[in-house]
């Protein structure tokens, strides 16, 4: 083994000589595999890819994931959270289908007041240009993975107010919608189909939760 | 007081014409721009409520309704005791269509007129936070006015 072999980081050694001033050093890049002399956050995304190469080049990411995927998504799939948002008449047909009539609460869904404790967001109205932020907001605050359905005419393509001057044509121009259900107002009915295609969505297409990135 | 005294007492006030009694217990009455403030103050005392004030895009000019409603018994129809309302009509040129506020008089008049100044476009002088209410913030131009174009928000399918 030869001595002259270096070892450690190479970007250390060659900012020794170079004439960095001390704030040029807090916001450089951070030095690739030293990890001593990382900041906190550096050294968590170190960690947190070393985890990850360690687990997909060993193989072990593809096993803890088949493993764990059924799991994840049958809880997943089998207790989808919507937020209790409401923006019009289709809210009425979402407080009907909770209702005992059609007790959808045997799907598994739990209304939730919260952005931060759902996983589905239904878009049961117009949306209009005032309202467009907000509902961007609440989007953004629900934790992944997250889904969207838009209910009804108006939350599909504007509906009836399609060409009006304050409302927006359509969820999809500004938000991922996953579910689509028609209707003037959606029945109840329409509206558990709607989450039975979800389930089978998130049964087909949602992959492995282990490490994902 | 009966009706028809206050539309008698009515009629000798400035900038007033044309009073008319539409319905049983209802005035209606035409008003100069200029008179308007002095003469709602002159009937704060009768009238404690405004209920609406609407805009109508006349073309080209505009008219201004305010309804006010007495509630108080201090004018009776006959023997009944219904509310007697009034109906005020303004009518407004189209180049700077302004009136003066009357938001300090009736405290309900606030949003009524940020409603007509933000779906119409009509100015209230001295209204103390004159700003949109129900379009957003940056909207351009008034949707409600009948010469007014919008373009439309349409994808090509």
């Amino acid at each position: 083994m030869s001595s002259k072999k270096v070892r450690g980081n190479p970007n250390l050694r060659r900012g020794v000589g170079s004439k960095t001033t001390d704030s040029d050093k807090i916001m450089e890049d951070p030095p690739a595999g030293d990890w001593l002399a990382l900041r906190s956050d550096q050294l968590l995304e170190w960690i947190d890819n070393s985890v990850y190469n360690v687990a997909e080049f060993t193989g072990m990411r593809e096993v803890v994931d088949r493993i764990t995927r059924p799991i994840f998504n049958f809880a997943q799939r089998l207790s989808p959270h919507p937020l209790h948002f409401g923006i019009m008449c289709c809210a009425i047909e979402m407080g009907q289908a909770s209702a005992p009539d059609h007790d959808i609460d045997r799907l598994g869904l739990v209304y939730r007041s919260s952005p931060r404790q759902c996983d589905v967001l239904i878009v049961n109205g117009p949306v209009c240009e005032k309202l467009r932020p907000k509902l961007k907001t609440l989007y953004e605050q629900m934790p992944e993975p997250k889904w969207v359905i838009a209910m009804g005419e108006c939350a599909i393509s504007g509906g009836p107010y399609w060409d009006s001057y304050s409302v927006v044509a359509g969820a999809d121009t500004f938000m991922p919608v996953d579910v689509y259900i028609p209707g003037c107002p959606v029945r109840p009915e329409a509206l558990m189909h709607g989450f039975l295609t979800l389930q089978k969505k998130i049964r087909a297409k949602e992959p492995g939760m282990f490490l994902r990135r | 007081m009966n009706i028809d005294e206050f539309m008698q007492q009515l009629s000798s006030s400035k900038g007033v014409s044309n009073i008319s009694k539409i319905r049983k217990n209802t005035v209606k009455l035409d008003l100069t721009k200029e008179e308007s403030l002095d003469f709602f103050v002159s009937i704060k005392s009768e009238f404690e409520h405004c209920s609406l004030i609407s805009a109508i895009d006349n073309q080209p000019d505009f008219e201004l309704v305010y309804h006010f409603s007495c509630m108080n018994q201090s004018i009776v129809v006959d023997d009944s005791n219904c509310a007697v309302m009034l109906e005020a009509h303004i009518y407004l040129k189209r180049e700077a269509p302004s009136v003066d506020s009357i938001a300090n008089i009736w405290f309900g008049a606030d949003w009524h007129e940020r409603e007509a100044f933000d779906l119409m476009g009509i100015y209230f002088i001295g209204h103390p936070d004159l700003r949109r209410v129900l379009l957003p913030e940056g909207f351009a131009g008034h949707p409600l006015r009948k010469d007014y174009v919008y373009e439309i928000h349409e994808e090509e399918w």
